[in-house]
């Protein structure tokens, strides 16, 4: 399939005035928003989409998509500062990022991270631009029986890869589900769970479930627990990695961007889950692993790798399939719907200039990213330098802004703040949200295959699934993952082996 | 009793009341689902997730403590957005967002009253007119007169 055609067609629509400001804008929105604690790039995104009703379809998710790679860049200045991560995917750079900063090399570990982000970034944007096409095609000949068998995998898999407990995970990805059923059903037009009021019927909205759960359920969070931590805040005088340094990050670097990729690939397959896997497997194959934790760069520039590869691998299934992987991409998915560009197979031969623009903004913006980042560090440590008390209450203004905005309504406003209360609750609980979040934006997709497909069967049996090749495979992946505690239990049962601790 | 135990409890009991619900709705069948079908099977599936943490719950881990003295500063927060939500259409986006400012800044944060004020007056400001006028996002001016055109 000849992709150099259309790539350069989609470097001709980035490359206009308006399209390279979008870049530009997105990329310095998302290192803002990645390097100010407390703001991830859900809660950004959201906060956005309002804004973006006004502009036209290509710049607006050239934008988007440049806000969350932005705040993958930017988290990790946070971390290697002030040992506070700036988003979840930054979360163990502090571990030896901060170490290297006490140590005096917090210029390496912030030039090493832009580097690694860089090329983990751009080395996964060249495998969604090689994968993506062909992914296309085969998901075309999915039908309902297909499209619900890998929809129940992705589903399946958000409930293991997310927090500490399965069960737990998957008890959230249902109440995502139930919450996805509020509203008139889409086939028979049922009001289900409306009880009486006008404003569900509609559904509750996507952005102030996410806004509330993400944004304001981490405000309250921190103002109910704050840390003092320790911090470096000086800007650092030489951002360039030593010839040592990159001979130690060279194989991190490589590892962490096919690692990034294949994770980002998959449902569930968060940026944070990507970084941890990397530090996991750094600190495995590294020759002295007793330096992890105490200032080693592989530690610092394999995670950042991983993350920036993961959040680019996760268009894939977002832009072939339509199936968003995380809380950000929902909303990516959420922005394209309201600019009418429906996601899936359809999207490289309807709307070629969305697809093939956003894939040549992503090269243009990685590379933005790092000639515009490392000069910039200073400002980051003066934004850094702004007491959390003062942007605490700006950030819980402008997500309460972000939730009018969208549709000009205080009940918006209102959810927002519940789901914010479910949020800290959750926090505090040790309860992930992103499975329901990811469950409640899968959820009418889900129903809507399910019963076509059962429609279809003409029997309503399940096993009809199962006569067909893709979704029968596609299912027996899915019991796979569901089974596999039991497997595993029974594994070690058989062997003899003990299991380890929780929390080992 | 754990979080899990909770959970698991709290799932079970939510399902039953949304089972019936769903019924309600109507069924159906496996061949032709009915609008109940799908929350049904999804409350089927959450009240067996909720068993299995009410029998094998993992071992607690206890959730972090709040310090006494934050308690007040998390009730003045979130009473200052229930506040906001209320008084957002009558007051319109500037003043009352300054209240919900001025109080989270100076109660909740413990910022001087100068720059609590002076954050609190500005800030709502310059949004309002970043968003209303530059960007067309129609927020209530509510009491605040408003120049022609905007």
């Amino acid at each position: 399939m000849d992709t150099i055609g259309p790539l350069l067609h989609g470097f001709a629509v980035a490359l206009t005035p308006g399209n390279l400001l979008a870049v530009l804008l997105g990329t310095l929105i998302g290192t803002v928003i990645g390097v100010l604690p407390g703001l991830g790039p859900t809660a950004s995104i959201a906060l956005l989409l309002p804004v973006t009703i006004g502009m036209d379809m290509v710049p607006a998710l050239i934008m988007l998509a440049g806000i969350y790679y932005g705040a993958m860049y930017g988290g990790s200045t946070t971390s290697i500062l002030v040992n506070i991560p700036g988003e979840a995917a930054s979360v163990v750079t502090c571990m030896d990022g901060y170490q290297m900063a006490r140590k005096g090399r917090a210029g390496p570990a912030l030039g090493m991270s832009a580097f690694g982000s860089f090329i983990g970034g751009t080395v996964s944007v060249v495998a969604v631009m090689l994968i993506s096409p062909f992914l296309a095609e085969a998901a075309l000949k999915f039908g309902p029986p297909e499209m619900f068998a890998l929809l129940f995998f992705a589903f399946t898999c958000i409930g293991g890869l997310t927090g500490k407990s399965r069960t737990r995970g998957l008890l959230m990805a249902c109440v995502g589900l139930l919450l996805g059923t509020i509203g008139t059903d889409d086939i028979q037009g049922v009001d289900r769970f409306v009880f009486g009021t006008l404003y569900l019927r509609d559904g509750i909205g996507l952005v102030p479930l996410a806004m509330g759960l993400f944004g304001l359920g981490e405000i309250i969070y921190n103002i109910e627990q704050r840390e003092e931590t320790g911090s470096v805040l000086e800007t650092p005088k030489n951002l360039l990695p030593t010839l040592r340094d990159w001979k130690d990050s060279a194989w991190p670097i490589a590892r962490g961007s096919v690692l990034g990729f294949g994770i980002g690939i998959l449902p569930g397959g968060m940026p944070a889950v990507a970084s941890l896997l990397s530090y996991a497997v750094e600190r495995r194959v590294a020759k002295r692993p007793e330096e992890f934790g105490h200032g080693a760069i592989e530690g610092v520039a394999g995670p950042e790798t991983a993350n920036n590869a993961a959040t680019a691998g996760g268009f894939v299934p977002l832009l072939t399939l339509g199936i968003p992987t995380n809380s950000v991409l929902a909303l990516m998915l959420a922005a394209m719907m309201l600019h009418g560009v429906t996601p899936g197979p359809l999207l490289l031969l309807k709307w070629p200039d969305v697809f093939w623009g956003v894939i040549a903004s992503m090269y243009i913006g990685n590379a933005m990213l790092l000639v515009l980042n490392l000069p910039m560090i200073g400002l980051f440590v003066q934004i850094l330098k702004v007491p959390y008390g003062i942007l605490s209450p700006l950030i819980v203004m402008f997500v309460l802004l972000g939730a009018y905005a969208l549709n000009n309504s205080v009940t918006d406003v209102l959810t927002t703040v519940l789901f914010g209360l479910v949020g800290y609750l959750m926090k505090r609980h040790g309860l992930e949200p992103a499975p329901l979040v990811l469950a409640f934006v899968l959820g009418p997709m889900l129903e809507n295959n399910l019963s076509k497909a059962l429609i279809m069967s003409r029997t309503g049996s399940p096993l009809f699934f199962f006569s067909r090749p893709i979704s029968g495979t596609l299912l027996a992946c899915a019991i796979l993952v569901l089974a596999f505690p039991l497997i595993r239990w029974g594994w070690r049962r058989a062997t003899g082996r003990r299991p380890a601790p929780a929390g080992a | 009793m754990t979080v899990d135990r909770v959970l698991g409890l709290g799932a079970i009991l939510l399902a039953i009341p949304v089972a019936a619900a769903s019924w309600g709705f109507g069924v159906g069948s496996p061949k032709s689902p009915g609008a109940g079908f799908w929350p049904l099977l999804i409350v089927v599936a959450m009240a067996g997730l909720g068993l299995s943490l009410l029998l094998h719950p993992s071992q607690a881990v206890p959730s972090a403590a709040t310090q006494e003295s934050r308690w007040g500063r998390l009730w003045i927060a979130l009473g200052t957005m229930a506040v906001y939500v209320v008084t957002l259409d009558p007051l319109g986006f500037p003043v009352a967002t300054t209240i919900l400012l001025f109080v989270q800044l100076r109660w909740v944060e413990s910022r001087t009253w100068r720059s609590s004020a002076w954050i609190a007056a500005l800030t709502p400001l310059i949004a309002f007119v970043l968003f209303r006028v530059l960007l067309k996002v129609p927020l209530p001016a509510g009491v605040v007169p408003l120049p022609r055109g905007w």
